[in-house]
């Protein structure tokens, strides 16, 4: 009996830890929707603006103990102005090399968190991430970090509702369904890509800042190349250029993969399962359902070969 | 000193290999295929798993091993690549297809090998010949030879050859080349496996060499973008010198600053060579 009401509270304790990486990757992939979805730019470096918030977070409460509101302000400014550095110059460049240029960018910042040991702490990560407080409230329990990391979801979506409806977001799709136009129309073209491209990497930063601080520990194979991959699935799959296709992509692809836990796979094996399946389903996406399951957006300049 | 020379002219030619066939594949298709990067990879572990579980001789294992990632990358172009082709796929559906394409294999090769290093060398470690005061192996010996052979026969296909003509004409305006009578599936088909069979070889003598990993195939891929887009990805010659910069700036780099920031210089000069000269990659159509 007493073990039976044991293993219900484990249970509890597993939804909830699935519950908040969904909505973390929720955060990840509502950010690159802005970037990929309405903007139209592939970009493979969402994992490091993922990284950048979680470093800057896990750095400055470690070495500072700094409050978590502080650091998730000062990890957003910061892989914002990331965002504006890597984006200016690499924005101008045609979309195939664009994504080349973000994957080098990618690449980069996981060497420097992997390679610079003094003060990351390479590829041993930091250890120890304190558990964060709000006005005095310290947040330890998982229903407490949820009800943190749904308010983060919520106001991440009420900003992209914002963006998405406003002038701003039509000059988005505009330059997304044809540039040049969008470019006659006197619109600024570079500058709404850098702009959006930094809105998308602050967004990843906050989400970073969650992870570190909910993970307490963070190393970085949590911000490879793959994970970067991994979210624009989830953005592909879930449906690109529509608000809730990143909801259900984020559902989808986070709690899917746990099956495989039930399935009795060992973990290693499980590992490998799961990317082949994501991959898998991107190709399939591609090849019959290039729009997502809710997407508008089918990765195709203006209807035709540009 | 030397040694880092040799070293670096070594790296040089591997990368110039992976990076023809990218450059060529690159031309005639028009989207950054990452499943090129995991036929590579899939070269040297076919091979590996013939010479070590079959025990097959290395020569017979190099052939079947290059053979096997042709004809995996034909059958990509038939089923994923031809059909998107078909439906006039943009260049980022077709890349984001190759790269699923790339994760599912990577993780079968990975399952079926396991993650850790493997070893293709049979024997002890060579210390090798002795060559200006550098030592050199015999593989990095053959590599090198190869490259050099390989770049010549290359040049000769493409220049003087019906299916070189075809190429070039496919890789110029693939209406036009149709229109005139050229098959442009079967020219597309011929350059997957003219491209894989660059990389394959340049996989096993590499994996020969060193050894192999489930991700070699990835950060391969990458370099040889990287020594394409700097050398200019439309000329052979052009891409064998972006790779001779490459593999010096990395040695060179590796001898001053360590091993570890190989792949930052690597991607810093990519990300140099965007910035400076971006008049070829610029968005108008």
């Amino acid at each position: 009996m007493k073990c039976g009401i044991y293993t219900c509270i484990i249970g509890m304790e597993y939804v909830l830890h699935i519950a908040i990486l969904v909505g973390i990757y929720l955060i990840l992939a509502t950010g690159l929707n802005l970037i990929a979805g309405y903007a139209g730019l592939l970009s493979i470096a969402h994992a490091a603006f993922f990284g950048i918030g979680a470093y800057t977070a896990a750095l400055m409460a470690l070495n500072l103990h700094s409050p978590m509101v502080v650091n998730l302000a000062c990890a957003v400014v910061l892989a914002g102005v990331t965002g504006a550095v890597v984006g200016g110059p690499s924005l101008r460049i045609r979309d195939d090399y664009f994504v080349v240029a973000t994957f080098a960018f990618q690449v980069i910042v996981f060497n420097v968190l992997n390679n610079w040991v003094s003060f990351t702490g390479g590829p041993m990560g930091l250890p120890g991430i304190p558990q964060p407080s709000l006005f005095g409230w310290t947040i330890s329990s998982h229903t407490a970090f949820l009800l943190l990391v749904g308010c983060c979801c919520v106001a991440v979506l009420w900003i992209c509702q914002r963006i998405v409806h406003s002038p701003f977001g039509r000059v988005l799709k505009a330059i997304r369904e044809d540039e040049v136009l969008a470019q006659c129309a006197g619109k600024n073209v570079a500058a709404y890509k850098v702009l959006v491209f930094m809105i998308g990497a602050a967004m990843a930063a906050v989400a970073g800042v969650l992870y570190a601080h909910y993970i307490s520990f963070i190393d970085p194979t949590s911000f490879t190349v793959m994970e970067s991959i991994f979210i624009l699935s989830i953005v592909i799959i879930g449906g690109a250029g529509s608000p809730w296709g990143p909801v259900i992509g984020a559902v989808v692809l986070v709690t899917l993969p746990e099956l495989l836990r039930f399935v009795g796979l060992p973990s290693a094996v499980a590992a490998n399962v799961r990317q082949i399946l994501y991959g898998a389903a991107l190709v399939a996406c591609m090849m019959w359902r290039p729009q997502g399951l809710l997407g508008q957006y089918t990765f195709q300049k203006g209807g035709s070969r540009q | 000193m030397s040694q880092v020379l040799v070293n670096g002219i070594v790296a040089s030619c591997t990368i110039a290999l992976v990076a023809l066939g990218f450059g060529l594949l690159y031309r005639i298709i028009r989207f950054f295929d990452f499943s090129y990067g995991i036929i590579y990879t899939l070269a040297a572990y076919t091979t590996f798993g013939l010479a070590h579980y079959l025990k097959a001789p290395l020569g017979l294992a190099l052939v079947l091993g290059v053979a096997f990632a042709s004809v995996l990358a034909c059958s990509l172009e038939l089923f994923i690549y031809r059909p998107l082709r078909g439906r006039n796929a943009s260049a980022s559906v077709m890349l984001l297809a190759s790269l699923g394409v790339y994760i599912v294999l990577q993780n079968m090769i990975s399952l079926c090998f396991g993650n850790d290093t493997k070893v293709l060398r049979s024997g002890s470690v060579n210390v090798g010949i002795g060559f200006c005061g550098a030592r050199i192996t015999e593989v990095q010996v053959a590599l090198i030879c190869a490259t050099a052979i390989l770049f010549i026969v290359l040049l000769a296909l493409l220049n003087m050859t019906k299916i070189g003509k075809a190429m070039r004409a496919v890789a110029v305006d693939s209406d036009l080349a149709a229109i005139s009578g050229v098959p442009v599936n079967g020219t597309i088909l011929c350059t997957f496996v003219l491209a894989s069979v660059l990389a394959g070889i340049c996989a096993v003598l590499v994996s020969m060499d060193t050894d192999l990993t489930p991700l070699m195939g990835m950060r391969m891929f990458m370099y040889a973008a990287v020594a394409a887009i700097a050398g200019g990805i439309e000329s052979p010659g052009g891409i064998a010198i972006g790779a001779l910069l490459l593999g010096m700036a990395q040695h060179f780099g590796i001898w001053v600053i360590g091993s570890q920031w190989q792949d930052a210089i690597a991607f810093l000069i990519l990300i140099g060579c965007l910035i400076i000269r971006p008049k070829r990659f610029v968005c108008r159509g």
